[in-house]
């Protein structure tokens, strides 16, 4: 019983240690600056936006890449399903639930031709990927002649954001990804594949349909991704030139720190918090008013040393548990 | 004998080889022999863009695609977007290979080098919606391929953005935000109508105002460039309660656009470049009026007409219009040069609309590809003008002088 609690003890430590750690780091530099993080509802707003965001993208990316599928194509798919849905959506006068429902149906089906385009041509995914990424963006771009899509004066399309729908989209994302991924047999056999993908075929599980599967629900959720960023501003930019694949680098480092939480909770849930350590720096660069070229050195050194860490990690926890040990040795004397 | 044959077969080679060289530098000119130009081939022209996807460059590219190509004998090769000097560097080799005639340049992350290569391949370059600085066009204006500039100088941009913080300013407003657009990255348009409205608040702030302790335009300017930002704080009685700069579109920037938005108190919020795309939603859910410098595209109707924009001051698509007579002519053979023989260099700036109805009005020209601001009518007048004609023409570019113009 005694052990049970160290052990529940040390995952809540596992599993709160970065976020809480990030929270005081920004907590002390705001009040060095006299400036309280979350002051406006706004702010709440912007810190749910970008923690649903964040999570489904890193949720998306962690599908594919986990079984080695480098998907560059999610910021497309984002873009264009959200083009789609909003220029329907200003046609016929629709509302923010038909946008969002038509945003995912769009997103999935891109994510299908997607995953189909991949196992018909049978080219590294990487390259397939590059090249959907192109299609996609040029596709968005001839629809909206170039000039994308400004819904800023639809009160209606604009008023989505608020603390509570955020809320609702993280809740629903992450449950439906615990489940699909941890409860279903589409689930076991996506896990199957990772862990030994030869020995899963032959046991009799279809790694081509898995795979679009995947591609599709990956679609689908950046679908949402692609809804969450038009419904926030009222406006969707064009991207051409692979300009959409930035988004994707914006789950790297949530996915690692989520990869590291992982090990004390569900995977899922650690795409979640690292996605909540990550908006609190989000919204301190913005309280902060930090410079973008100063949020990029600090965004690449947070994710060099969380890397330099993961890969040394048995090093470092020896030097520790050798200091740890003399310690008590000298005490022992 | 042999020696005899040999000699003069040599003299003769020599002569050919005179005459196909002596052939080779000459320009070739189309007029004909009563003067008209030749414009029965057809000549290709690079565009060279930075941009590809805002309403401004599309609108560009809209009518002299859609309209100037199917008046006149020529053919806009585009290049893709450019992102640095080496990927213009690059657009340009494209072009020469491709046989353009001329480029017709919006991109400027290097004009110097794009200026040099053009003039080494001896291929007419011009600058659209834009000019060189003083130093670069008194190095270049003597340069044989060298059109020239047509487009807001710098002082213009100032004046622009002075002009629309002043609008504010009279009507007795005092809290504003501004957004930078390009001013991180030292884009001097930018800077230069950051300062306009800067400038503005001193002269409207009082006795002692000053922004950070410049109280001129040329001391504004110098901090502008030294700090690649706006400080924000009180200019005598005026109050800048917000900046944001760049572009990067990302969550924290997003966040930082609509917490400058909703400041307590903000009424205006000045803008150097797209401002209802990035603020509208926001500002008009916090009551605040957003004021900016782009161009006439169908959203911005919208946003004009949804309140979510109240001023715009806007180029025109049909603005580089003249600046491709000029390319054109000098391909054709009769190159426009102003009164010293050295390339012409033409202010031309912003439609102002103070509200929807201005608004709607200027739109309907711009948009139009029947019946756009310069019609083929109009800018055939230039193909012959002399520079003083043609100086006129450009500078009356106020949307009543145009109609002028037409009539």
């Amino acid at each position: 019983m005694k052990d049970s609690g160290r052990s529940m003890g040390k995952r809540l430590v596992g599993i709160l240690a970065i976020p809480v750690g990030v929270l005081m780091i920004i907590l002390i530099l705001c009040g060095a600056k006299g400036i309280r993080l979350f002051a406006t509802e706004g702010n709440w707003i912007a810190f749910f936006q970008a923690t649903a965001t964040v999570m489904i993208t890193t949720i998306v990316l962690s599908i594919n890449l986990n079984s080695g599928r480098f998907d560059f194509s999610i910021g497309s798919i984002s873009l264009l399903s959200s083009v789609i849905s909003a220029s329907i959506c200003i046609r016929f006068g629709l509302a923010t639930g038909p946008m969002l429902l038509i945003s995912i149906i769009a997103g999935a089906v891109l994510g299908l031709c997607s995953g189909v385009v991949y196992v018909l041509v049978k080219l590294p995914p990487i390259i397939i990927s590059l090249g959907i990424t192109l299609l996609y963006e040029g596709a968005a771009f001839t629809v909206t002649n170039g000039y994308g899509v400004s819904f800023v004066a639809n009160n209606e399309l604009v008023s989505f954001p608020s603390v509570f729908n955020y809320i609702i989209v993280i809740v629903l994302c992450l449950a439906f990804a615990i489940v699909v991924f941890d409860h279903t047999k589409f689930g076991y056999d996506y896990k199957a594949l990772l862990s030994g993908q030869k020995v899963a075929v032959e046991t009799g599980i279809h790694e081509v349909k898995n795979a679009i599967i995947c591609y599709t629900i990956a679609g689908g959720m950046m679908g949402i991704v692609g809804f969450l960023s038009a419904t926030n501003t009222g406006t969707i930019q064009m991207a051409l030139n692979f300009g959409s694949i930035s988004i994707m680098f914006t789950a790297f480092l949530p996915m690692f720190i989520g990869g590291f939480i992982g090990r004390f909770c569900n995977e899922k849930i650690g795409y979640f918090i690292g996605a909540l350590t990550m908006a609190f720096v989000s919204l301190a660069y913005a309280r902060l008013n930090v410079h973008s070229s100063v949020q990029q050195i600090i965004t690449a050194l947070l994710l060099v040393g969380f890397l330099i860490y993961l890969n040394n990690e048995k090093v470092i926890k020896n030097i520790f548990g050798f200091r740890k040990r003399r310690a008590e040795k000298n005490y022992e004397v | 004998m042999k020696k005899l044959v040999k000699k003069v077969l040599c003299i003769m080679l020599c002569l050919s080889m005179t005459v196909a060289i002596a052939g080779c530098g000459s320009k070739k000119t189309s007029k004909s022999g009563d003067g008209k130009l030749d414009m029965s081939k057809k000549v290709k022209i690079g565009v060279l863009v930075s941009d590809t996807t805002t309403a401004e460059a599309l609108s560009f590219r809209k009518y002299y695609v859609d309209y100037i190509q199917k008046q006149y004998n020529v053919e806009f090769v585009y290049s893709d977007q450019m992102k640095d000097a080496a990927g213009e560097k690059s657009a340009l080799d494209t072009f020469i290979t491709n046989n353009c005639k001329a480029v017709i340049s919006f991109s400027s992350f290097d004009r110097a080098s794009q200026l040099e290569q053009c003039e080494k391949a001896k291929v007419y370059y011009a600058v659209a919606t834009g000019t060189l600085t003083q130093k670069e066009y008194d190095k270049y204006k003597k340069y044989e391929y060298y059109v020239g500039a047509v487009g807001p100088s710098l002082e213009l941009e100032y004046q622009t953005g002075y002009d629309m913080a002043k609008h504010y300013l009279d009507k007795g407003d005092e809290n504003f935000a501004i957004f930078g657009g390009a001013l991180p990255y030292y884009t001097e348009m930018h800077i230069y109508r950051v300062a306009g409205m800067l400038t503005a608040m001193i002269e409207a702030g009082g006795k002692d105002a000053n922004y950070d302790g410049a109280k001129t335009k040329d001391e504004v300017i110098a901090k502008l460039f030294k700090a690649g930002s706006v400080s924000t704080g009180s200019i005598g009685t005026i109050q800048v309660l917000g900046y944001v700069g760049g572009y990067d579109m990302d969550d924290a920037w997003n966040a930082k656009c609509k917490q400058m938005v909703q400041t307590k108190g903000l009424q205006i919020l000045l803008a150097v470049g797209n401002g209802s795309d990035f603020f509208g939603a926001a500002a008009a859910k916090a009551g605040v009026k957003v004021a900016s410098v782009d161009a006439y595209a169908k959203n911005y109707g919208d946003a004009m007409q949804g309140k979510m924009l109240d001023y715009m001051a806007g180029k025109f698509s049909a603005s580089i219009g003249p600046i491709f007579i000029a390319t054109y002519r000098a391909t054709l053979g009769a190159p426009l040069h102003n009164d010293k023989g050295e390339a012409i260099a033409l202010d031309q700036g912003y439609w102002v609309a103070q509200n929807n109805d201005e608004f709607q009005k200027y739109y309907k020209v711009d948009s139009s590809i029947e019946k756009p601001a310069y019609t083929k009518k109009m800018l055939d007048k230039l193909l012959k003008a002399d520079y003083k004609t043609f100086k006129e023409f450009v500078e009356k570019y106020k949307y009543e002088d145009i109609q002028t113009i037409g009539e």
